[in-house]
């Protein structure tokens, strides 16, 4: 505790290069694998599935390093850490996301159709809206490990919350490695809370009470 | 903060790229001097004393510490990403020179200056080293009346623990059967050597010089008569963006610092678990450095 | 295929197979710290998951725990739990941690199983006479368990991924060569040990996709009341 109170400013300078690196990717990260789960075709389904999964296999620390050897990216800043991180969001929302816009159930779709309504407004207005509670719950799963896998970023130099780690274990210091892990169940928590919200938020249907006849 | 963090760096590629005539104009620019720092706490305290001493003189700086080891920020100087980083002469040799047989401090020094990439240059080295050693605990070496590496030549069921990559450097097994035909097998320990050592899972270990815990657990280094391990000297490694009188600045740090006074910076990150500012800056004071 | 360049003569070289650190040998390591600490957390989290889902008590402790899971980062608590621990104690921490994180999606496994059987099936069955015991071993387990087979398949490729961090605190596994890799800028070594891990965790992941489906289709076409 006492290194805690010490050691404050320094650690919410930390929370904030954590949430720094990682919300950018939870957000994109998520875009793009919602796009991804609409444009791919029935038939590509299965390999998609295939290269997604070997992706989201590749050990965390040995993707941030590769990165610059692959695309040339800088050797040190965030950048390594903050693509990684957008594809393990991509690769881990796509399944959700899939399952999401499946569960929405033909008849509401067909139903639309006869309305005249077309591709886009189906999408906008019907597809979308009721697929948002699948949607968020995989936006969770994608937020809170991206809180966590961002950790290990700073293992290839990016000073975040896994900072408290390395550094606490070379000094044996147990208060700096519990801090940082509270500190990240924290925001993590925080952010699922946040999404929870905007779930309810964009569902307001769900919450109405029914009317028994 | 990020952005203009990202932007700092982008500019001082630039200006590496395309200024770097104008890098020895002698009075401080308002472009950041960016130091690296390793992922290790008494590295990243040598970078603080550069960055205040710099800071003290009007310079501006751009801390980017902890970036792990070799493999990760060495590319990155390189690249002109970093222009001042605290460096280990004889370990930054081997990085170069996987096969380097020079072991004294001064050839150590030569030969690192000669591979250095371009651009780069290795400033003054401190009398502070911080180098690979061989450990063991006091017990054992009583037991078996251990002074030096090559006393373990007797001893059979040695074990010993250090970095994964110990197990291929020329000081790390091989070399130890090649120099002093001591036949050692290999447990990596990782960030746990020391403990391993006290706990008895290795029994001799590699510890760097500087490392309090061989003062305050009473290890007992093995002396090297036949130069197995290569002087590693505190160095600085500075882009041609750091300026003359920068230069001189950073130098004079350097030669202020004793192997003891890193050791008690060390003792003091360990013990009273400052941060690294604090303490450079207190030895800075205590030097009459800075005010 | 020694000649193909830098990939090639690694992987001819000597010792890259055999030995302590050999490949061979930190696959084994990697598979058996997996497999052990995928036992434990099962030993827990399968009767208290089943518990859950029979009682209903506790159901909040389930749902708040599968977001808590996911946050846990896995490096603080191996360091947190050797340094608290001890150094002799390092397998026991790595064990520890990876049950931790491959607790919460086993117990969401089982107490979902249980929760989603159809209460007529349960009625039935204490209505033949079937004790509590029975109840769950003959009714509850089978058909929970291709829901725990699912909360299996999230377990392993969390813990077979996690893995990778045993060699910080002086374990093996295949996080090995690629930590030593990047030190030594072995890059063979860092690719051949990433490629290893791929395989393992999608092959294991492919086989108990496959026990899951086996497990439903035994619950869905019971072929031996098919032909009376």
């Amino acid at each position: 505790m006492e290194w805690f109170i010490a050691n404050a400013s320094f650690i919410a300078g930390l929370t904030v290069t954590h949430l720094s690196i990682s919300v950018g990717p939870i957000i994109v990260g998520a875009v793009l694998a919602i796009l991804l789960a609409r444009v791919i075709p029935r038939r590509l389904v299965n390999p998609t599935r295939t290269v997604l999964g070997a992706i989201y296999a590749i050990p965390s620390l040995a993707l941030f390093v590769a990165l610059p050897a692959l695309i040339g990216t800088s050797y040190i800043g965030p950048t390594n850490v903050v693509i990684a991180l957008t594809l393990y969001v991509i690769t881990s929302m796509y399944f959700s996301a899939r399952d999401a816009f499946g569960q929405v159930p033909l008849a509401t779709l067909t139903t639309s159709r006869a309305l005249g309504m077309n591709s886009r407004q189906l999408f906008v207005h019907v597809e979308l809206p009721l697929a948002v509670p699948g949607l968020i719950a995989g936006l969770r799963v994608a937020s809170a490990s991206t809180i966590s896998i961002a950790t290990i970023g700073a293992v290839v130099g990016v000073r975040d919350l896994g900072y408290l780690f390395l550094d606490g274990f070379q000094r044996k210091i147990p208060e700096e490695i519990i801090s940082g892990i509270v500190a990240v169940c924290v925001i993590a928590l925080a952010l699922d809370a946040g999404l929870w919200l905007v779930g309810r938020l964009m569902t307001p249907w769900r919450n109405a009470k029914v009317n028994r006849v | 903060m990020k952005l203009t963090r990202i932007t700092a760096i982008a500019l001082s590629i630039g200006a590496v790229l395309g200024v770097a005539g104008c890098a020895t104009a002698s009075t401080p620019s308002a472009e950041p001097i960016v130091i690296g720092s390793q992922a290790y706490y008494s590295n990243e305290i040598i970078a603080e004393t550069y960055a205040l001493v710099l800071e003290n003189a009007g310079y501006t700086v751009d801390r980017q510490f902890s970036l792990g080891q070799r493999d990760v920020y060495v590319p990155a100087l390189e690249a002109g990403e970093i222009d001042l980083f605290p460096e280990y002469t004889g370990n930054l040799l081997q990085f170069f020179v996987p096969d380097a047989t020079e072991t004294a401090a001064d050839d150590v020094y030569a030969a690192l200056a000669k591979s250095l990439p371009a651009g780069l240059t290795a400033l003054t080295m401190s009398p502070a080293t911080d180098q690979d050693s061989y450990n063991v605990t006091k017990e054992f070496a009583s037991k078996n009346k251990l002074e030096s590496i090559a006393d373990l030549a007797t001893v059979d069921g040695l074990i010993l623990g250090g970095a994964p990559e110990l197990a291929e450097r020329p000081y790390g097994p091989t070399g130890l059967l090649e120099k002093y035909g001591v036949t050692v097998s290999f447990q990596a320990t990782g960030d746990t050597t020391v403990d391993s050592l006290v706990a008895g899972i290795v029994n001799m270990a590699n510890v760097y010089s500087a490392d309090p815990r061989i003062q305050q657990l009473g290890l007992v280094t093995l002396s090297d008569p036949k130069g197995l391990f290569l002087a590693s000297n505190v160095v600085p490694i500075a882009s041609e963006k750091v300026t003359a009188d920068a230069r001189k600045l950073i130098d004079a740090v350097s030669a202020a610092m004793t192997a003891d006074d890193l050791v008690a910076m060390n003792v003091r990150s360990v013990d009273e678990k400052l941060s690294a500012a604090v303490i450079a800056r207190d030895w800075l004071v205590s030097k009459g450095l800075i005010k | 295929m020694c000649n193909f360049g830098e990939l090639g003569a690694w992987l001819c070289a000597e010792g890259t197979w055999t030995g302590r650190y050999g490949l061979w040998n930190l696959l084994a390591e990697h598979l058996l710290l997996t497999v052990v600490s995928l036992l434990v957390a099962a030993l827990i989290a399968i009767p208290l998951g089943m518990f859950i889902g029979h009682t209903g008590r506790g159901t909040f402790f389930v749902i708040g725990l599968g977001s808590l899971s996911r946050a846990i980062p896995t490096m603080g608590l191996l360091f947190a739990l050797v340094l608290l621990l001890g150094v002799q104690f390092r397998e026991l921490s790595v064990v520890l941690a990876l049950a931790l994180i491959a607790l919460p999606p086993l117990i969401a496994g089982a107490y979902s199983g249980v929760t989603t059987i159809t209460p007529g099936i349960r009625d039935s069955a204490t209505a033949q006479g079937m004790t509590t015991r029975q109840l769950v071993r003959h009714v509850e387990l089978p058909l929970a368990s291709p829901s725990l087979i699912g909360g299996f398949r999230i377990a392993f490729i969390q813990v077979v991924s996690t893995v990778v961090l045993a060699p910080l605190v002086g374990l093996g596994g295949l996080g090995f060569g690629i930590i030593q890799g990047l030190a030594l800028r072995n890059f063979a070594q860092v690719t051949v040990s990433a490629v290893v891990i791929i395989v393992i965790t999608i092959t294991g992941e492919q086989l108990i996709g496959l026990g899951q489906r086996l497990a439903e289709a035994r619950l869905v076409a019971p072929k031996r009341l098919e032909k009376p």
